[in-house]
């Protein structure tokens, strides 16, 4: 019985890794038409320098294979969960400055916002069939977010974007390698 | 009195309470109400309505639950469904709300007379919504980053109420809007759909009975995408002229989708696909080598994708993009035959090479020419003779031998194999056995086994037969190590000639021939059947074969079909190669019927009918009968004349009696010098005196039906004894009476210029004058101009002067028979006279024409004249055949009386007080 319990969890995992492969791969080509559109429609540079966004953990890190998939896993949660929140402030300042007037940016958008929302649940659901227990979303007890210049919404617009396409793009790395065998290894490490 | 004026204000305070406004503003309130107000109702469920009065309505008027009826749509409910709860409240129950209408209306029925209504609902009835089946959904990619997923399901039974219903999905821990279908009940599509995320979905069903939903389907709708089909599909040739490679671009990226493909091609004008192996193409690319392909072949092709791991759907195919391969030499050489004219003469040949082109996968690329090579192998030292020909024949002029015939076609990339024909100088080898056909659908399989000797391959011929036009060959070439082949192109109900030669390594089989159907059918007509010959018993029958075009088929058997008008039919059954046939024991001198037909393996047909009568005689039968009747006759001719020339002494007695002649008479020897004193102008200016020099008249009286023989003298003889007692019965002309016999009389002429010789002329003269019955007689005289000298009392002219007014002479007659005149002087009977074998031919030709002249009109004067002897003439003619007395026509059809006047021309007829003639 834990037999077919195990090779249940296990397939149920490897599906999921696999669509969150999938979903990532798309969520970054996604993204990075996105930015294009974004630049083009804010009139941006696209080379322009963006500060570090605030809140969301940074996808390039030190001793990458080295992390457990546990780690990984809640990494990529907390950044995605960090990203949903900072698209539909996106989401809600564009409607605000544009209205109706560019329902494509809008509809890229939310499809992006939704794209992360799929994946946290992806995320989750991995956490749930590692048992572990899955961390609270900390979004309401945050403080509002500080008033921003127009001009410095879509330069956090266009941190954001870069930054979820370099985070989709670990997040495929992340995932094969927790589609790798023997992952039991690895989770008996994490802390 | 009261009781009317009462209800009245009734009513009209029923019409005020219901119709008139309120003090509030609305209507005042009516008498009462229904419970349920316009209620949904299941159809097939049951239902109660109540109708509840208001107080105020009872006291007025009195007015209680048991007075309340129900209508339906103005039809009165029974009342067996009526149930009053109290006196205010009544209600109904119907079992079935499908018998149920709008509006029903609670009605109060007062006093049994007016009818009020109270209050009425609206019903409506329906069905709940049944859970929507069958959800299945397709994500259809519309653009390179836009996809819809539509949904459809079975919406179930019409619920006969407005029911909505929407198609729901979510993910875990997203719900998004509902997707609500417009104008259909039984799909929507959604348009922001996420892949790479478990949705669930399901339809929701909602109206006024219910809500049902659909069992959720869970799919990542990456899973059923539709793609689009490749675009920018081109083919190029390669270096290979089997090769061709295919590319197209995609729609969408690996990182959403990878793809899987089908590649299929087809050359152009086949309708068959083929298609590139599916493994060949199972993982994502954009482009991909067709092998295998034909030389110089135009290909089409197509190509399709889907996800690749086969979740999804394929999509359609692309368009369509042709390519062709490149050029390669001829992959064999084309079939060769011939055909050998020896007509002109058996030492030379002309011989008709002939070829076919090759096929497009045979040449692979455009023949240019063709090269033949004619070796005369029976002289090596002949040289070899080369031709390069564009057409697929060639004709040579060969003397007879054994010759080598090798064929090369040459594109521009090279040459093909050659091909070998031997023709050898006589067709002597052994020939294939048992040739046969069977038909198989649209073609004809020709088999046959095969000679003991190695075939190294076999020519079959075949050709239309035609009855106006020559056999047109075809023919195909079929390896030595085959024994049948299929023909194709050959026509249904027409006539093959199919003829197969085996072809030996040195030399060629004689062939061998047959004649087939691909499809039979009935005759198109039937044989035309007619007599050659008939007679009493038997007839026979001729007809023309069927021309080819109209046997369609094989001609079984002809069956001929005759009979009788009333009798049955009798089939007689002929080979087919038979065109004539014998019918036997038929009935003589009848009409029969017969018709023809033709038969085939596949029916027949009848020809037109022809009829023929059988003879009454057979054969000979006629001259069995007629050469018998015949000779006997003869015999008894014969008999008759050898008895007759036997008895000819007595016949001649008795036909031809002894005639005294006058001339010799002792009588002739006087010579009267007396001229005749009968007034005969007209006569003698008829007969001229050439005409008449001797005409006697000898008249015969065989009415005592005794042999002439004996009697023919005795009137002479009387004549000579009884002369005076017959003088008063002669006319007036020299005639005689018929008491006397023929008497002579010397023709007198008034003027004295006639210059016969009244010596050597005795004229007899035959003078009737007799009436018919009691009817005028007629006055009939003749004469004859014999020399003979008149009676003494002829010469009397009182007797010619008186001859008109006596009675008496009136009624004399002239005959030479005499001794009858008591049987015959009442009628006026002239027996014919029977003139001397011995008369003259100037004699008739005077009588025809004294009768020709007679018939000519004249005046009257004259003709009274003429008639009159033209009419003694004619009676003269009359005949009294053996004895019998024949009555002149002109005397019988003209009974005359003394009181009667003739209304036609009668110049016998003699009135008293008329002319006379004399």
């Amino acid at each position: 019985m834990a037999t077919a319990d195990s090779s249940s969890t296990a397939l149920r995992r490897r599906d999921l890794c696999s669509r969150g492969i999938r979903l990532a791969g798309k969520m970054r080509t996604d993204v990075v038409n996105l930015l294009d559109a974004y630049v083009e429609q804010q009139g941006l540079d696209a080379s322009a320098s963006v500060a570090a966004v605030e809140g969301v953990p940074l996808a390039a890190v030190e001793r990458w294979d080295e992390q457990t998939g546990t780690q990984r896993l809640l990494e990529n949660l907390a950044a995605y969960r960090a990203f949903r929140a900072l698209l539909a402030q996106m989401l809600e300042e564009q409607r605000e400055q544009l209205g109706e007037a560019d329902a494509g940016l809008g509809r890229a958008l939310a499809a992006v916002l939704l794209q992360v929302s799929a994946f946290a649940y992806h995320l989750e659901e991995l956490l749930r069939l590692e048992s572990r227990g899955i961390p609270v979303e900390e979004g309401d007890g945050l403080p509002p977010p500080p008033r921003l210049s127009l001009f410095e919404q879509k330069l956090r617009g266009l941190g954001v974007l870069r930054e979820l396409s370099q985070w989709a793009t670990r997040s495929v790395r992340d995932l094969r390698q927790l589609a790798k065998p023997s992952p039991a290894t690895d989770l008996a490490e994490s802390p | 009195m009261f009781s009317m004026w009462n209800w009245v204000a009734f009513g009209f305070y029923l019409v005020l309470n219901i119709c008139s406004p309120d003090a509030s503003g609305g209507l005042v309130q009516s008498c009462g109400h229904i419970i349920p107000e316009s209620p949904v109702l299941a159809l097939g469920s049951n239902f109660t309505a109540l109708c509840i009065l208001n107080e105020s309505c009872l006291d007025f008027g009195n007015i209680y639950a048991n007075q309340i009826i129900w209508k339906i749509k103005n039809k009165l409910v029974p009342k067996e469904q009526y149930r009053e709860i109290n006196k205010t409240v009544s209600s109904v129950t119907f079992n079935d709300t499908s018998s149920l209408a709008t509006p029903l209306t609670c009605n109060i029925l007062a006093d049994g007379q007016i009818e009020q209504n109270i209050y009425g609902i609206t019903v409506t009835v329906g069905l709940a919504p049944e859970k929507p089946k069958n959800l299945s959904c397709i994500v259809h990619q519309v653009s390179r980053f836009t996809y819809v997923m539509t949904c459809t399901w079975d919406p179930g039974r019409h619920t006969f109420l407005d029911t909505q219903f929407r198609l729901r999905y979510s993910w875990p821990e997203e719900i998004f809007p509902d997707c609500i279908p417009k104008d259909v009940n039984n799909s929507c599509t959604i348009t922001d759909i996420q892949f790479f995320v478990n949705t669930e979905i399901w339809v929701e069903a909602t109206n006024a009975l219910g809500k049902a939903e659909s069992d959720p389907v869970v799919v990542d709708p990456i899973d059923i995408v539709k793609p689009l089909s490749p675009q920018n599909v081109s083919v190029s040739s390669g270096l290979l002229p089997t090769v061709l490679k295919l590319s197209w671009e995609n729609w969408i990226s690996d990182a959403v989708m990878t793809l899987k493909f089908n590649i299929r091609y087809r050359i152009v004008g086949d309708t068959n696909w083929m298609e590139v192996p599916s493994e060949d193409t199972a993982s994502p690319r954009t482009s991909f080598s067709v092998q295998g392909l034909r030389p110089y072949t135009e290909y089409v092709f197509s190509i399709r994708c889907m996800k690749e791991d086969g979740m999804g759907y394929w999509s359609d195919w692309s368009e369509e993009k042709i390519g062709i391969t490149t050029e390669d030499q001829p992959s064999k050489g084309p079939p060769l035959w011939r055909i050998i004219d020896k007509s002109h003469s058996p030492a030379s040949w002309t011989v008709h090479l002939i070829w076919k082109a090759l096929k497009p996968f045979e040449a692979n690329g455009v023949i240019l020419q063709y090269e033949v090579t004619v070796r005369d192998k029976s002289s090596l030292s002949s040289p070899v003779k080369n031709y390069n020909v564009t057409s697929t024949n060639h004709t040579l002029q060969l003397p007879e031998g054994t010759y080598e015939v090798t064929l090369i076609a040459r594109n521009s990339i090279g040459a093909s194999p050659p091909s070998v024909l031997l023709i050898p100088a006589s067709n002597s080898k052994a020939p294939v056995k048992n040739l046969r056909t069977i038909p198989k659908h649209d073609k004809l399989w020709v088999g046959w086994t095969a000679p003991n000797n190695y075939v190294l391959k076999y020519v079959i011929e075949w050709c239309l037969v035609s009855s106006n036009s020559d056999c047109i060959i075809e023919w195909q070439i079929a390896l030595g190590d085959v024994q049948g082949i299929d023909l194709k192109g050959i026509k249904p109900f027409k006539c093959y000639l199919i003829t197969v030669y085996p072809l030996y390594a040195d030399g060629q089989g004689s062939g061998q021939s047959v004649k087939a159907y691909l499809k039979q059918d009935r005759p198109s007509k039937g044989p035309t059947v007619q007599t050659k010959k008939v007679g009493k018993a038997e007839a026979v029958l001729t007809w023309n074969h069927l021309t080819v075009e109209e046997q369609n088929g094989f001609i079984r058997n002809y069956t001929i079909l005759y009979k009788t008008i009333d009798g049955n039919e009798t089939v007689v059954t002929v080979d087919p190669s038979k065109t004539e046939y014998t019918l036997s024991s038929l009935t003589s001198d009848t009409l029969y019927t017969v018709r023809m037909m033709a038969s085939t393996d596949n029916g027949s047909r009848t020809g037109p009918d022809f009829t023929f009568t059988t003879q009454k005689f057979g054969k000979g039968e006629i001259e069995d009968i007629v050469v018998p009747v015949c000779l006997a006759f003869l015999l008894i001719v014969l008999l008759g004349v050898l008895f007759c020339f036997n008895k000819r002494d007595l016949i001649k007695k008795h036909i031809w009696p002894i005639v005294p002649d006058p001339s010799k008479s002792n009588i002739a020897q006087w010579s009267p010098q007396v001229p005749a004193k009968h007034n005969l102008n007209s006569k003698d200016q008829m007969y001229s005196e050439g005409s008449f020099t001797d005409v006697s008249v000898v008249e015969i009286e065989a009415d005592d039906k005794k042999s002439f023989s004996e009697q023919d003298l005795k009137p002479f003889d009387l004549l000579k004894k009884e002369k005076s007692t017959s003088e008063g019965h002669s006319s007036g002309i020299g005639g005689s009476s018929c008491m006397s016999s023929p008497r002579q009389s010397v023709s007198d002429s008034d003027e004295g210029e006639t210059t016969q010789n009244t010596s050597s002329t005795v004229q007899y003269s035959t003078v009737v004058l007799n009436g018919y019955r009691d009817q005028t007689p007629v006055q009939v005289f003749s004469r004859s101009e014999s020399t003979q000298p008149l009676l003494d009392s002829e010469e009397r002219p009182e007797d010619h002067a008186g001859g008109a007014d006596s009675t008496a002479q009136r009624q004399q007659y002239f005959r030479q028979n005499g001794g009858q005149d008591e049987f015959n002087t009442d009628r006026p009977c002239f027996e014919r006279t029977k003139q001397n074998t011995h008369g003259n031919e100037g004699d008739l030709v005077g009588f025809v024409q004294l009768q020709i002249s007679g018939q000519s009109s004249q005046p009257l004067g004259l003709g009274m004249e003429k008639n009159t002897q033209e009419a003694a003439l004619s009676n003269v003619l009359q005949t009294c055949t053996e004895g019998q007395t024949v009555r002149p026509e002109t005397v019988e059809e003209n009974p005359l009386s003394v009181d009667e006047m003739p209304k036609s021309y009668l110049p016998q007829t003699v009135r008293q007080g008329g002319y006379m003639p004399q």
